[in-house]
């Protein structure tokens, strides 16, 4: 079974980059390649201008969407173990001062099985970021995050990147990925589909998406005409047009049958487009070509 | 390959190894377990079953049964009580004379009788002597009915027929081993009389005549002094080898079982990628084996510190081959070496816990093979089983060790070449087992099939 094929990315230094895809698309694969804990088949990957991620794994931070963390072990000699086997040196400072900072501090001393799943998430954080790399990769790094805590590593990614370091981040919220990630690479069936800044995968897809507020609700805006898909939000529709429909067709013919209170032609959002590319309809399409 | 890496696995594995209660429980229990049989055997063997032992003999040769009565008589008067405590510490032998049945007819309900009254526990055997014990028998005599293949097979009951024990005891029946030696001597002196020698006047003639085991003659280097041979010790021929390699099978199976464990702990707990993502799978698993070496030379070193405080305490230090030290501990690393390494291979393979436990008694395969074959090895420590087994590498570290440490030793070149074999099995092992490990570590479901696993060893 082939589980990442051809595929090519350049990741621009200090940058955040963003892995979206489906379950088993390959985000975790390349991962783990770009870690050297997989080999790839074919091709090659370099690192830090021309290093080999063989000589490169003391730079690299890598949490894994799998976490573990030894249970028996008190929070402070755990990651002063992870740091040290990185680093080689003592790096008790840095554990003291990120446990501070991420409010672990009075916990140092407890054994990592009396933690809960938020905090001992934010030890395996801290255990990939001591001693500081110069590149990060996060699999899911807000999964199982309650919004207090995932706060909290949402702001320190941004902090390590206000430092110079680069992150690689996969994940399956696509607000996250949004608004963190400078550049967004989607993986479909272990293929590149898309890769680049949001505006310029946003414009590889025109201004084809109207976000309304109508009396009514859903009922108000089905059977439009030149409506290719209505996406139900509860409050807001969102609503693709067909290929070379007329935007002020379609808001004629809504203020004919209801009371309007906004109306706004947008670029497709990312889950739109992560839709159109993996979501049920391109499944059947898909299908139906093959 | 990054050395601070390796030490700081090692060092956490051994720090989490020996700072548990199940190490220190371990340290104490594993003795006890192994030298707990030897302890109960000496116990229990100064409290035997004091219930007398009722024999009934029916002696067909009218002569034997007389010498069997007196020999239980005079051991009774020997053994039965302790000469200074005066209380009894042996079985009272109880000889029931029975006549034979006076004709062929009655022959069977006689045997019919007697082991009806065994079964009610009246007797605990009888003894048949037949006619023809007295006539010296050749060995083709016997071919057909020598001592039977302990299949239970049918014989057919002869009075004439030689001596005959019925029993329904199982285990070592001791009344029928004792009795080999009376009846044996009773049988040859009342062939001596049929001959016309007189058996009363020549008191001993049948007395056997024990071998006293001696060591060799030497000659001081120093002072070319001549030195008698000395009473060889038992504990030095036989307790003192089968301590050193039972001690050292002993450490290697407490050090390298740990590892099975802890490879699926980290494997199925999710540890084992985040330690990928800083270290390489040879590198983790160096530093897991290096820290399973430490905590096996720390039980060894308390081992070793206990023992030789227990032989200076007991004054029986000058009985330690002290020249097997540094082997014990060459053996020692190398086993430990070999073990854990393919220990983590076969942790590796292991989805859950359930999967390492299935596959330790294969992990305790090359310790569990050597100690079946211990007594064999006491036995003949130079016959061409023991020497070809010693030599096989898995086997080496334990069987040879305790072949060293017989008196006799084995051939100067043996060592060496068993040494030469464990490095050269214990790095391909360990090469091996990396590749496997390298492999299985994040696989999850069921394990490897063995082909499949020699395939990744093999092809990485």
């Amino acid at each position: 079974m082939t589980a990442v094929d051809d595929l090519s990315l350049t990741v621009p230094q200090g940058s955040i980059y963003g892995f979206i895809g489906p379950n088993g698309s390959g985000k975790t694969t390349t991962m783990r390649m770009i870690v050297n804990i997989f080999y790839p088949d074919r091709g090659e990957i370099r690192l830090f201008g021309d290093g080999r991620p063989e000589t490169s794994t003391d730079l690299i931070g890598y949490l894994p969407e799998e976490r573990g963390l030894y249970q028996k072990m008190t929070v402070e000699a755990l990651l002063e173990f992870y740091g040290e086997l990185r680093s080689g040196r003592s790096v008790k400072a840095e554990v003291a001062s990120w446990l501070e900072r991420l409010g672990l501090a009075s916990r140092a001393s407890d054994k990592v099985e009396t933690l809960s799943k938020g905090m001992s998430q934010k030890v395996q954080f801290i255990a990939t970021v001591i001693p500081e790399p110069k590149l990060l990769i996060l699999d899911e790094p807000f999964s199982g995050l309650d919004p207090v805590s995932a706060e909290a590593i949402r702001s320190a990614i941004l902090e390590l990147r206000r430092h110079g370091v680069t992150v690689i981040l996969s994940t399956h919220d696509m607000h996250v990925a949004e608004s963190m990630c400078d550049y967004i690479l989607m993986i479909f069936r272990g293929r590149k589909v898309l890769d680049g800044t949001l505006s310029s995968i946003q414009d590889q897809y025109g201004d084809d998406t109207i976000r309304v507020t109508a009396e009514g609700g859903l009922a108000a805006v089905e059977h439009l005409p030149g409506v290719e898909q209505i996406r139900d939000l509860g409050q807001v529709q969102e609503l693709r047009l067909t290929r070379g429909a007329d935007p002020q067709e379609v808001l004629r013919a809504l203020v004919a049958q209801a009371r309007v209170t906004s109306f706004s032609l947008t670029k497709p959002s990312l889950h739109d487009i992560f839709m159109r590319i993996a979501g049920p309809a391109a499944e059947e399409a898909n299908h139906a070509n093959a | 390959m990054r050395t601070h890496k390796i030490l700081t696995i090692a060092k956490r594995d051994y720090l989490a190894t020996v700072r548990t209660k199940a190490f220190v429980f371990g340290l104490v229990v594993a003795p006890v377990l192994f030298g707990g049989g030897s302890i109960a055997m000496s116990f229990l063997k100064g409290k035997p079953d004091l219930a007398d032992r009722q024999v009934a003999i029916v002696d067909h040769t009218g002569v034997v049964a007389e010498a069997l009565v007196s020999a239980a008589k005079e051991k009774n008067e020997r053994d039965l009580f302790d000469k200074k405590t005066h209380l009894q510490i042996a079985p009272r032998y109880v000889f029931e004379v029975i006549a034979p049945a006076a004709n062929p007819a009655g022959y069977q309900d006689q045997l019919l009788a007697l082991s009806d009254r065994v079964r009610s526990k009246q007797l605990g055997a009888f003894l048949e002597i037949g006619k023809d014990a007295l006539r010296p028998s050749k060995p083709s005599d016997d071919a057909d009915d020598s001592e039977d293949s302990g299949l239970g097979t049918s014989k057919k009951a002869n009075p004439d027929k030689g001596v005959s024990y019925y029993t329904n005891a199982g285990g070592i029946d001791e009344t029928r081993m004792w009795l080999n030696g009376p009846i044996s001597d009773g049988v040859r002196l009342a062939r001596l009389a049929q001959l016309g020698i007189d058996i009363k006047s020549n008191q001993g003639l049948a007395a056997g005549v024990p071998i006293q085991g001696l060591s060799l003659v030497e000659r001081d280097e120093k002072t070319g002094e001549v030195h008698e041979a000395r009473k060889r010790s038992e504990l030095v021929g036989f307790f003192v080898p089968f301590a050193v390699a039972m001690i050292l099978a002993m450490i290697v199976m407490v050090g390298s079982a740990p590892m099975l464990q802890s490879v699926t702990q980290d494997k199925s707990q999710r540890i084992v990628e985040t330690l990928l993502g800083a270290a390489t799978p040879f590198e983790l698993m160096t530093g897991k084996v290096m820290g399973s070496v430490g905590v096996s030379v720390t039980s060894s070193l308390l081992y070793v510190i206990a023992g030789t405080i227990a032989v200076n305490a007991l004054g029986v230090a000058g009985l330690l081959p002290l020249t097997i030290i540094p082997w014990f501990y060459v053996y020692l690393l190398t086993d430990v070496i070999m073990l854990c390494a393919f220990a983590a291979a076969l942790g590796a393979c292991c989805s859950t816990p359930q999967d390492a436990q299935n596959l330790a008694i294969v992990l305790l395969m090359p310790c569990l093979i050597p100690m079946f074959m211990l007594v064999t090895v006491l036995r003949q420590p130079n016959g061409m089983l023991p020497t070809v087994m010693s030599l096989v590498p898995p086997f080496t570290p334990i069987l040879m060790l305790l072949r060293q440490a017989m008196p006799n030793g084995v051939p100067a070149w043996q060592p060496w070449v068993g040494l030469v074999d464990v490095l050269a099995f214990a790095a391909f092992t360990v090469w091996a087992a990396s590749r496997i490990f390298r492999v299985a570590i994040l696989m999850q479901g069921k394990p490897p099939k063995l082909a499949e696993a020699l395939r990744w060893a093999m092809k990485g």
